[in-house]
């Protein structure tokens, strides 16, 4: 039905990094994600893919605890990271969010300059103590996001002055930088050309390597071709979690077929 | 030819109804017509505006611009040891029982002589009215310069005075020929000799300095009024209301925009800060006359107190323009520092303020131009009295010396009832448009450097 290029992938690992359980998000009184429970595992890619507002970004924001930036959103349940509860009151997010890094949908990097962009997490959390070693990151980070060709000559100009693709990659360097252990992307390749998706692609799967990769996705055939687990999400439900090749070629739950087959055709 | 093209084209329908391009369609019309009546409007609200300021430019310069010269009376003084110095010692406080009085007269006989050894007549000006030529600020002058260098006394030098109001009238055309007969402080015959004196060189008129840097001055003697004071205490006023506006201002803004939690207490203050905005200005003048000098005993008249005033003016206004300088800044700036582990403080001074800067300079720079026009409350607290020493320099208490402001000058001048001080009023709105310009200048150079970086 649906010839995955990837299907070979095994999962290697089957650590848990990050276990939520019975989560619920709610933005004021509407809620937006019910029972959640699934587990992320460690050096593994895993996809959310779902329909527009299903609530994959919401998911992927308490992740970070992101949400507590919105006012009027609260989460409920649990998820632990490395079985601590990230929720628990003795935890401050901002020592959560260099654990665990995001890209963001839209590109958004600072108005700053190119190398800045790059540097200002290392910078922040103290990672370098030389000129030189923070050079060193920004070169491997900028490398590691398909865009060091690109612009190793203008590392002083403004990241803003980049195209849309090139943003996007810039802001993976960004998050790449700080060397979190889970990284949170938000469909990072929605801006891309397919050249640009297919490296990226690349570096998602490299990035496996070292830490644990969650994106959220609209194309079939990306969540095939980079995850090993796929979790499919339909109006605020984790429908269906498991394998990326089980849920591609054989649902157990009509509505990810019905969405898998009704995107593809 | 169109036709042809038409015909030839079988997959559209061939309706009639299809419309050219090239005529425009009724309703097209009007829509255009709509949106050349819109700029009409424009262009002419941009026309009246700008008239306005031109007529008011205009008066403004056309009755102030003659403030800034003045005649001055040049002739040389034989300066008399023995009346100036009686005792012959040279001693200072000897020399200081000498007042105006005794200088005046001095100057008055070697204006006389003077004009008789030039040949000049004096016919049907009798002497005392020669000797009304002479400002009253004059003799102070020589007087002073004496004490300063006794050694003068017994030289000849040349003075250089004011010449009074009413020759200064005359030569700008303020006095004429018809006024001056219905004047009692001044004839026909003097302006005769006025005319005379200028021929000859002794009467001039010069860009006067005076009228920047000399202290306020009686009703006795306008032509030595000058803005000194007003404007030491407008820049010590301005200085001390940034340094306190601004951080007050900006910390408030950013904590109520970033920090505070949204709940019925920020709603009140929210609401209260727009309502203080609205608050008249002299209201803030009784607050700081009840406040800062019945209650903490402050100077009056002094340029803290109005800074104090002021801040508490301006103040509103800087939040209000720094939250919405704040507000501007795309909300994923703020999610991208986040995410990447900056602390909230770390986000807000990394990235959003360099973002709002260029708005909050903005913000502050209105601020202050409306603090530096502001005089009513000034004048509560006592900022309109006649200060004829200038305040000390900032690091010696000067902000605690009584002093004016520029608007009050401009004020107290209009008010009074010699014509000479209604032309150094206009002359004083200039020098404040003048430091308004200065002012906005300044900060768009700042606001610059802060776009230009991206
Ligand atoms: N800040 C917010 N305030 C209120 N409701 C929100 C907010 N953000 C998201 N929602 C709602 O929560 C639901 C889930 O949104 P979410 O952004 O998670 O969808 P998504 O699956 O990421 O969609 P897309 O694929 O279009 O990005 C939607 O119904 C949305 O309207
Ligand atoms: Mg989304």
């Amino acid at each position: 039905m649906y010839d995955a290029p990837n299907l070979e992938t095994r999962v290697t690992q089957t650590n848990t990094k990050i276990t939520a359980r019975g989560v619920q998000v709610y933005y004021g009184d509407k809620q937006a994600l019910q029972d959640v429970d699934v587990d992320i595992l460690d050096n593994t890619v895993t996809a959310f893919i779902g329909p527009s507002g299903c609530g994959k970004s919401t998911f992927l924001r308490c992740l970070n605890r992101m949400n507590d930036t919105i006012s009027n959103a609260r989460v409920e349940g649990e998820i632990l990271l490395d079985g601590e509860n990230i929720y628990d009151k003795r935890v401050d997010p901002v020592q959560l969010r260099a654990k665990v890094g995001m890209v963001f949908q839209k590109p958004n990097p600072f108005p700053k300059s190119i190398y800045d962009n790059v540097a200002y997490g290392p910078k922040i959390h103290g990672l370098t103590r030389s000129k030189a070693e923070l050079d060193e990151i920004v070169e491997s980070s900028l490398r590691k996001a398909a865009l060091w060709k690109e612009v190793k000559d203008r590392l002083g100009e403004a990241g803003t002055g980049l195209s849309g693709g090139q943003q996007q990659r810039l802001c993976i360097a960004r998050a790449v930088a700080t060397a979190p252990e889970v990284l949170l992307m938000d469909e990072p390749c929605s801006a891309l050309d397919p050249i640009a998706t297919a490296q990226v692609e690349e570096l998602i799967d490299e990035l496996r390597a070292s830490f644990s990769v969650v994106i959220v996705t609209h194309s079939m055939q990306q969540a095939a071709r980079v995850s090993q687990k796929t979790a499919f999400f339909h109006l605020g439900n984790l429908v269906e979690y498991g394998d990326t090749s089980h849920i591609f070629t054989n649902p157990s739950d009509p509505r990810t077929e019905s969405y898998i087959t009704g995107r593809i055709g | 030819m169109t036709d042809a093209t038409s015909s030839q084209v079988p997959a559209a329908a061939p309706s009639p109804a299809r419309s050219s391009l090239l005529t425009q369609s009724a309703l097209m019309k009007k829509r255009n017509a709509a949106e050349a009546r819109f700029k009409a409007y424009g262009v002419a609200a941009i026309c009246v505006s700008l008239s306005v300021l031109a007529i008011m430019l205009w008066t403004i310069f056309s009755d102030g611009v003659s403030a800034f010269k003045q005649a001055s009376l040049t002739f040389p003084v034989t300066l008399d040891a023995d009346a100036l110095d009686p005792k012959g010692n040279r001693e200072r406080a000897e020399m200081m029982r000498v007042t105006t009085i005794g200088y005046t007269k001095l100057l008055n006989a070697q204006l006389l002589a003077h004009l008789e050894a030039r040949g000049i007549s004096t016919e049907g000006v009798s002497d005392k009215d020669v000797a009304a030529f002479i400002s009253r600020d004059t003799p102070a002058r020589l007087r002073d310069m004496v004490l300063e260098q006794p050694e003068l006394l017994g030289q000849t030098i040349t003075v250089e005075g004011f010449a009074t109001g009413r020759i200064d009238g005359y030569i700008k055309g303020r006095v004429t020929r018809d006024t001056a007969a219905l004047d009692t402080n001044i004839s026909v015959a003097q302006l005769d000799l006025a005319d005379r004196m200028q021929d000859e060189g002794i009467l001039d008129t010069k860009f006067n300095w005076g009228f920047l840097t000399n202290p306020d001055a009686s009703d006795q003697r306008p032509e030595a009024a000058g803005l000194g004071v007003a404007l030491i205490g407008s820049a010590y006023m301005m200085a001390l209301v940034v340094i306190m506006v601004l951080p007050l201002g900006v910390a408030a803004s950013i904590y109520l925009e970033e920090f505070a939690p949204r709940n019925r207490w920020t709603d009140l203050i929210e609401v209260n800060i727009s309502n203080l905005a609205a608050v008249p200005s002299i209201v803030y003048g009784i607050l700081g006359l009840a406040i800062f000098i019945n209650f903490a005993k402050f100077p009056q008249s002094s340029p803290l107190v109005g800074a104090l005033v002021l801040t508490l003016m301006t103040l509103p206004t800087i939040i209000i323009a720094t939250r919405a300088a704040i507000r501007a800044v795309p909300p994923s700036i703020r999610d991208a520092a986040l995410g990447v582990g900056a602390s909230k403080m770390q986000t807000v001074f990394h990235h959003v303020l360099p973002l709002a800067a260029p708005g909050i300079l903005t913000g502050t720079i209105l601020g202050l131009a409306s603090a530096l026009g502001e005089t009513a409350p000034l004048l509560l607290i006592g900022m309109v009295a006649f200060v004829a020493n200038y305040p000390a320099g900032p690091l010696d208490g000067g902000v605690l010396d009584p002093a004016t402001a520029l608007p009050v000058q401009v004020y107290s001048w209009a008010s009074r009832s010699d014509p000479a001080f209604i032309e150094r009023s206009a002359g004083a709105i200039i020098v404040l448009l003048a430091f308004l310009v200065t002012m906005n200048i300044i900060a768009i150079i700042l606001r610059r450097r802060f776009e230009r970086r991206w």
